[in-house]
Order: C-alpha cells, then structure tokens, then sequence
C-alpha cells in the first residue's frame, strides 16, 4: 500500500471516507515518520504518541476527520505543556484550549504534537533556548525561517498533515517560502488569536501551513468565523473556500508591486537585501504564469517599503515590549539572548513614537485599500532569495534587512505565499494578496497557479516514504 | 541604511528611565540595536493633518449572552 504520508489533506479525507486509509493507521505512519527523522529536523518539542492515537479513533466528526496536524507551540492546549519557546513557559501547562485548536479539533483534526517556535514568536533561531531551533528539510544546514519553523518544517518534511502557525511581520508566509510549502495569513480579524501567546495585539494573526493551496482552504474552512471572546475578531460571512478554486483565471486584474524588491529593497536596506538574480528571473516567470492564465496583470505603485516596515516593526515592537516588561525588567535571566536582544529596544520608545507608528499605519492601509480596488488580487515578493545557513542569522536581522510580508500585517490584508521555484536546491516563493476577508480569492489565484505549475509537488529528499 | 550608534553615555540614561538591568554584553549589544529604533521614530514622524487618526480607535466591546 502507499505511504499515506505522501497524500495531502484532501487525498487522505477522500481515502478515509471511502474507507481505504483508517485515521488510526494514517496517525501511525506520521508519528514512525516523526520517531525516525526529527531527531535531525527538530520540528517538534513535544510528541503526543498515545493521544493522537486516541484521537485517531474517535468516529467521525467533520471535514477534517482523523487528518494528523500540528500546532506551534504558542497555541494553547488544555492540559497539554505550553512553552512559547521559552525557559519562562518551560512547566506551562494551560488549562485552555486555544479557539482555533478547538475548531480543528471539532473538525475531527488529530494532534500529532506541538511544534517548534522562536520564542514568543520572535526570539530565534536561538541556540540558547531549551529546544534546539528547527532545520530546513531541503538542506538541515539552513535556516527554515520563523517563526512558525517547526510547523512549516513538518509540514514540508511530511511530519504532519498541516500545521498552524503565527504571523506578526511573516512568520507563518516566510518559513512558507523557504520550506517550499503553501501558508496563508489570513485577514486580521479573520481566524481568532484567543488562546495564542500574543507577541503584538494589532498585528498578529493565525493561519494553516498545507502542501497544498487545496489543504489550505480544507483547514480555513475550519478556522475562519467569527469568535465573540476575541475582541478583534470579525463577524463576517464565511465563503465555501474549496468551491472558489478554479484553474483558469480568465477576466481577473492581478497588480504587481515591483519597487518593493527591485528598487526599494537596495535603496533603502542595502545591497545586502538585493534579490538574488534566480529569485527576480522566478518572480517574473510566476507572473507570467499568471498572465497565460488568463488573468490582466497591471503595475501597482505604493509607499516605500520602508515606510510600511519601520511603522510595522515600530508598532511591534511597542506592544511585544509592553506585554514583557515586568519579566524583561525582574528577570531577563529567564528569556533566550535573541528575544531579550530584539524586544527589549521597545522599551526606548515612547507612547509618542506608538501614536506615530498608528498613524502612519492608518494612511498605508488607505492606500493600500485604495490600490487594490478595482483587482482582484496583487502579487508581491516573499523572500527574495534561499533559505541562509541557519547560523547565519544576525541577532538583529528582523530589523536590518527588507522584508517584503510585513507590509500586509501593517494593512490586515489576506496574503498567500505559494512557492515559484528553487535556487540552490532551496525553495523561493511569492505572495498573492487580497482585499479584506477576500482569503477565497487569493486562495482561488494560488491554486489555478498551482496548476499551471508543479514546483508545489517537489519534496524535499527527507520527505520520501521511509524503507 | 547605517545610522550612528548612540553615545554609551547617553544610552545609559535611556537604560536607567527604562528599569532594565543590563549585562555589559548586553548594553552593548542593545546600544548597537538601539540605531534600528532611532530610524524606526524618525521614519514615522512627518507632517500630518491633525484629523489624522491612528488605525486602532476606541471600539465598545460586545458583551455575549
């Protein structure tokens, strides 16, 4: 028989409804998969063998039933240890569960384990945390982004089904990008953040990591609607998001944001945030992929990237800074150098310097607003070159470089990444971005892409069926 | 986009309003950073009209059941 563990969400719901693949046998093989090859990759920080087994042979409950997931370990799980990635969290056991996990798990989903983090989703890749910082299945020498890096790692590595992650400036759609997997951030008010450690109010948001832009909207089905004990939740309709999946994009009007990473991103960051020749060739070829789709591409012209980025990082900084200064100023001992290292310049703001930052932030969502109306979606860069070597990674490097995701925490606007080739043996991706509670149509944008494509289906070695 | 870094002197007294208790690995390492935030308050304070509201505003929680 087939390894289950090569199907994705869609092919093993379809198997076990007809009855060929049993929940109970799909959650084994994930978990021989998990006991056999993360002791390179690091993707888990806690393993839940016999629950998931349990679970696995509830009777069927909804859309998700007996699909094998996993969670970052910042969402919360009742009875289940917590840690955020941290020495501070390291006994956590919480006594809730976070709404989203309750929405998969009412969906039938099956919790394999919880995953790996930087800590507070901020602090990493650390090696003086408790856990060793997660590898990136293509080349473990490199660096899977953060920092949802252990759910995009197993997600890519076939150590679960799909994953949820967070993404505050990029942290679910960059290690998307560089583990060559699909990961949605969703509208802000879209998927609840309750039961999420929060690292900043007004920028974090929750989202699937898949193989697959199919398994995405398998798991928004899930997650999305309204949820009355999250404050910045929306009460919107939610849309059938598999039936808004088509393979042609006929009459759609995609706009391109191009200065970000062919002028800006040198200008104003530096030749070191140069995009890599291969990346600006894959960028342009995906467009064109775009365009034989039938979609009308049309340029998009916004505000510097810097503009969106320093009120981003500002804003973030202020809030994660105010969420940890108690801690940060009694015992600093207890957190990782990178996340005491990067949060604790919040503290040299001032309420001012906030207030500014909201400001800034309400005129780029204006303008974003106003660009995209009239589209039905815009591509943007991801990361504009390969995974780096994991210990690569300056302390300071969430500040000093572009970044190309952080712009549409700042605008709370859907945004996709799906990957659009390789470099070096390492995945590259770009972002497709919706308007407001629109995930169906960036979703219905990356899966025609998809079709047309088949950089989805390339795996990395590590992912092959086991002997 | 390489700023200055801050006087030690005067990022001392930024450290001691701050209450944070730094190592001297630390303070160095937080003063280097410290570049990153001057550019961040400088990039986000420019001319605005005075009805120009910051994104988030007071919304009246919705009270359930």
């Amino acid at each position: 028989m087939m390894d289950p563990t090569q199907l994705t969400i869609a092919e093993a719901s379809r198997a076990i409804r007809e009855g060929t693949l049993s929940p109970v046998a799909l959650t084994e093989a994930y978990l021989d998969r998990i006991a056999a090859l993360d002791g390179e990759l690091h993707s888990y920080v806690l393993v839940l063998r016999d629950q998931a087994l349990k679970a696995a042979q509830m009777p069927a409950r909804g859309p998700l039933h007996g699909i094998p997931i996993g969670l970052k370990d910042i969402y919360k799980t009742s009875g289940i240890r917590t840690t955020a990635g941290s020495r501070r969290y390291l006994d956590h056991v919480p006594n809730e569960d976070a709404e989203t996990w309750v929405r998969l798990r009412n969906a039938g989903a099956v919790l394999l384990g919880k995953q790996e983090t930087h800590e507070f989703a901020i602090g990493g890749p650390d090696f003086t945390l408790p856990f060793e910082p997660a590898r990136n299945p293509w080349n473990t020498a490199h660096y899977p982004a953060g920092s949802s890096s252990g759910s995009a790692a197993a997600v890519a590595a076939g150590l679960c089904a799909g994953a949820m992650g967070s993404d505050t400036g990029g942290s679910i759609r960059g290690p998307a990008a560089y583990c060559g997997i699909v990961g949605l951030k969703p509208t802000y008010g879209r998927v609840s953040r309750r039961g999420v450690f929060p690292l900043s109010y007004t920028l974090d948001h929750c989202g699937p990591l898949t193989r697959t832009v199919e398994d995405c909207a398998i798991m928004m089905q899930a997650l999305a609607g309204y949820d009355p004990l999250d404050p910045a939740s929306a009460d919107m309709p939610v849309p059938d998001y598999r039936a808004a999946l088509t393979s042609r994009l006929d009459g759609l009007r995609i706009g391109v944001v191009r200065h970000f990473h062919e002028r800006d991103a040198v200008a104003q960051f530096g030749a070191d945030s140069a995009p890599s020749p291969v990346y600006a060739a894959a960028f342009d070829a995906a467009c064109r992929a775009l365009e034989s789709l039938g979609a009308r591409l049309v340029d998009v012209q916004l505000s510097p990237l810097v503009d969106y980025l320093d009120a981003n990082r500002l804003i973030m900084l202020a809030e994660a800074y105010a969420l940890h200064e108690k801690d940060f100023r009694e015992r600093p001992q207890d957190f990782g150098h990178h996340m005491f290292a990067r949060i604790a310049l919040g503290a040299f703001l001032s309420a001012a310097d906030y207030v500014e930052a909201m400001r800034q932030r309400r005129e780029l969502a204006v303008e974003f607003a106003r660009a995209i109306d009239g589209l039905d979606a815009v591509v943007s860069a991801n990361s504009t070159g390969p995974a780096p070597r994991i210990d690569a990674i300056p302390t300071y490097s969430t500040f000093e470089r572009a970044s190309y995701t952080g712009p549409y925490n700042l605008t709370g606007s859907p945004a996709l990444s799906v990957p659009i080739g390789f470099e070096d043996g390492l995945p590259l991706a770009f972002q497709i971005v919706g308007s407001p509670f629109d995930e169906a149509g960036v979703m219905r944008v990356g899966h025609a892409f998809e079709h047309a494509t088949d950089f989805h289906r390339q795996r990395p070695p590590i992912a092959a069926s086991l002997p | 986009m390489v700023e200055e870094p801050i006087s030690s002197e005067r990022f001392a007294v930024l450290v001691e309003q701050a209450g944070l208790t730094l190592t001297p690995e630390q303070f160095d390492e937080l003063r280097e950073g410290y570049r990153f935030v001057a550019r961040m308050q400088k990039s986000v304070r420019r001319p605005r009209d005075r009805a120009a509201e910051p994104a988030h505003i007071f919304v009246h929680p919705r009270v359930e059941g």
